[in-house]
């Protein structure tokens, strides 16, 4: 049985993050995989050893104070599950929040749970629009598209990006570098949402949740015809762009 | 100045006759857009003009069908209005509404001006235009990447409402928090409608409701009763902000078949009890008509004469608009936001024939280029009443992310197509074995699937046998 956590839904589902928690059950599900899903909402206890996936979305400004708060108080638990290898994936405001720093436009640092070293910076412009990038997931390149909408910058200190950028914004604008790698932790600033159309990534974090639990098998093959599609359809929008 | 006026009122008026002379586009914001560009102080003209005053309606959704009834309503009762119908709502669209009712150097001869004016574009609009009720229907998230977050959204109107005249009045929805808080927070006059709570009208649903947090305190919200999204019979534990008393109340709502029904209480306004009948489908038709009841009595309108108009309204474009092909019941619906989808789904459910359905999503500028909230949507309803659907056809630009986002929502793959090309789309829908065809689009998909529609099938109005006599 693999256990998902699905942190703050009340407070965090901007931009149909929900789809994210739905796409990685139902592609358990339809494997014959036991998936459960618990939500963990404000104040609520938490014990982040029973998980097996964790996932973080974004939220509004006000939204996202509130969820800083509360996981600043979780901080140690956390961070001992990281480092025991437990599959997170964060988005946009949750991506962020992992990092060591939030600069806001007049200097202030709002800091953040300093679980990886890289900071964020107030941007002059919003990244919004489509994105495709490229990764490498168990050692084949595939393409990630999704939608960026941030104000922030983010800057990696050198840790390992999740992709590429092949067309679109990414972290910050500049480097062509998109989202972050550590362990099993997986940041992005693509929502979109994120997993239903890339399910090499999705089925990557169930096989990443099932190895911790000591089950190495091959995932059984879906037939991805329609992620399959989508995936492509946006690729190919944007590179005809270019 | 004055012809610099003129020259803008001129080009205006030459591209509205151009534009019907072609046929070619609605014409409902282009001369606005070219007038304003050449005289950017156009609307000034016109404030203070309407003999018996302004009012204008935002929010999220239900704009255009508040406005068009209170509009209807209006004329009904004898007065001239001018309005911006066709939905235009930006500041293009109000301008191009009242360049088309006035002379060539900008003057009216109406009693009232009705308009539909977009959140976004409100304040713009009313820093020139001093409207004297403001219909506000309700707030649910809509187009992030155009609006930003729904917090800024609301405190963009909230700073307007504040800076309009003291003789304004609000006509706020009771039921849902982020209008209800507008009353206090403006420090204006203000009616509210609403709908009594009922058990029965609850929904299940409770996907993307979008205040859970008490504007005033940060405190929780705790609901007695949903109707949907945020609406409700809502309580702040905290502090006490609480659901107002409606002024006027719709009581025993019931939707289906060939529309939606209700009796009104009024308590404030007038004091009585009214049938009310509106020829369109679905719940949130009921607050559109509460709002323009309650402005219309507002204004003195006798209350059976609103009532009266209200059961023969013709739904613009696109708002649960009813057409017939051969024995087969057709229904075109705009969707643009997932509380506006999630009515749209119920009203589809209540048909309780077996149907084929047909979803075209666009992702221009218009729809919202981000189409991540179709996954706020509650497409799971579908799946657990499967056997009421035949196929459900995906088209527009992002057909791809439509079958992609009922497929995890439970939707068999043997039942979903995608047909980019809106003619084969509508085709398959009309000729699928369903009794009834949904067809839902967004904002660029709607003109060209409706256009191909109108010509396949014909339209129905309901209401046009229920038109009493009209002295």
């Amino acid at each position: 049985m693999l256990t998902v956590c699905h942190l703050y839904p009340d407070l965090l589902n901007l931009y149909g993050d929900r789809g994210n928690v739905q796409a990685f059950t139902q592609r358990c599900r339809w494997r014959g995989l036991p998936v459960q899903v618990k939500e963990v909402n404000l104040g609520q206890p938490v014990e982040f050893a029973e998980y097996d996936f964790l996932f973080i979305g974004g939220g509004s400004d006000r939204e996202q104070a509130l969820m800083a708060t509360d996981l600043k108080n979780r901080v140690d638990a956390l961070r001992m599950a990281v480092d025991k290898g437990l599959v997170v994936l964060a988005i946009c405001g949750g991506y962020q929040l992992l990092g060591r720093y939030y600069r806001t436009p007049q200097g202030n640092e709002i800091p953040g749970l300093s679980l990886l070293d890289f900071y964020t910076e107030a941007g002059e412009q919003r990244l919004i629009g489509n994105v495709v990038i490229e990764a490498e997931l168990a050692g084949k390149k595939t393409n990630i598209v999704g939608f960026e909408n941030h104000g922030g910058k983010t800057f990696l200190n050198g840790l390992k990006p999740l992709g590429s950028v092949l067309s679109g914004h990414g972290n910050n604008g500049q480097d062509g570098l998109e989202g972050v790698r550590y362990k099993n932790v997986f940041c992005s600033y693509l929502h979109g949402p994120l997993l239903p159309k890339n399910p090499v990534l999705t089925d990557y974090l169930i096989a990443l949740a099932l190895a911790r639990k000591g089950y190495a098998a091959q995932l059984v093959s879906l037939d991805d015809a329609i992620e399959t599609k989508a995936n492509q359809a946006m690729v190919e929008r944007l590179s005809s762009k270019k | 100045m004055k012809l610099q006026l003129i020259l803008a009122l001129v080009v205006a008026k030459i591209a509205m006759y151009l534009s019907k002379l072609s046929g070619r586009g609605r014409g409902s914001s282009l001369p606005g857009m070219l007038a304003l560009r050449i005289y950017p102080d156009l609307l000034k003209h016109y404030q203070g003009q309407p003999r018996k005053g302004v009012i204008m309606t935002t929010g999220t959704n239900g704009k255009t069908t508040t406005s068009n009834m209170l509009s209807d309503i209006l004329v009904y009762a004898g007065h001239q209005v001018v309005t911006n119908r066709e939905g235009a709502n930006l500041i293009t669209g109000v301008a191009t509404a009242f360049i088309k009712a006035s002379t060539f150097t900008a003057r009216l001869n109406c009693d009232y001006a009705v308009l539909e004016v977009d959140e976004a574009a409100f304040p713009g609009v009313t820093r020139w235009i001093k409207p004297n009720r403001v219909m506000v229907t309700n707030f649910f998230r809509d187009q992030l990447d155009r609006y930003g977050e729904l917090d800024t959204t609301v405190s963009r109107v909230l700073d307007a409402l504040k800076q309009l005249p003291e003789n304004v009045k609000l006509i706020l929805n009771a039921d849902d928090p982020l209008v209800a808080r507008l009353a206090r927070e403006t420090g204006q006059a203000a009616i509210f409608y609403g709908v009594r709570p009922d058990g029965a009208l609850s929904s299940a649903a409770a996907y993307s409701r979008e205040a859970k947090v008490c504007p005033f305190c940060g405190g929780t919200l705790v609901y007695n009763i949903y109707l949907y999204s945020q609406l409700g019979d809502f309580m702040c534990p905290q502090c006490g902000f609480a659901r107002p008393q409606p002024d006027i109340e719709a009581v025993g709502v019931t939707s289906g078949g060939s529309g939606t029904q209700a009796t009104i209480c009024a308590k404030g306004l007038a004091k009585g009890i009214w049938p009310m009948y509106i020829p369109v489908q679905g719940i949130y038709n009921i607050y559109n008509g509460l709002a323009a009841f309650a402005t219309a009595l507002s204004l003195s309108v006798v209350p059976e004469k609103a009532a009266l108009c209200l059961t023969t309204y013709t739904p613009a474009m696109g708002r649960m608009e009813a057409f017939r092909y051969g024995n087969k019941q057709v229904t075109l619906t705009l969707v643009k936001n997932p509380t506006g989808f999630n009515q749209a789904l119920t009203a589809l459910l209540a048909q309780r024939e077996r149907q084929d359905i047909l979803i075209a999503i666009n992702d221009n500028d218009a729809d919202g280029r981000d189409i991540s909230w179709l996954w706020d949507v509650d497409f799971e309803v579908l799946a657990q009443y499967l056997e009421q659907f035949n196929r459900f056809i995906c088209s527009g630009q992002r057909a791809e992310d439509m079958a992609l986002r009922l497929k995890y929502a439970g939707v068999p793959a043997e039942r979903l197509a995608m047909e980019r090309d809106y003619q084969r789309a509508v085709e398959a829908a009309l000729q699928g074995e369903g009794a009834v065809a949904g067809i839902l689009a967004t904002y660029t998909a709607l003109w060209p699937v409706g256009k191909i529609l109108r010509q396949k099938a014909e339209r129905v109005i309901i209401g046009a046998n229920r038109v009493p006599s009209v002295s």
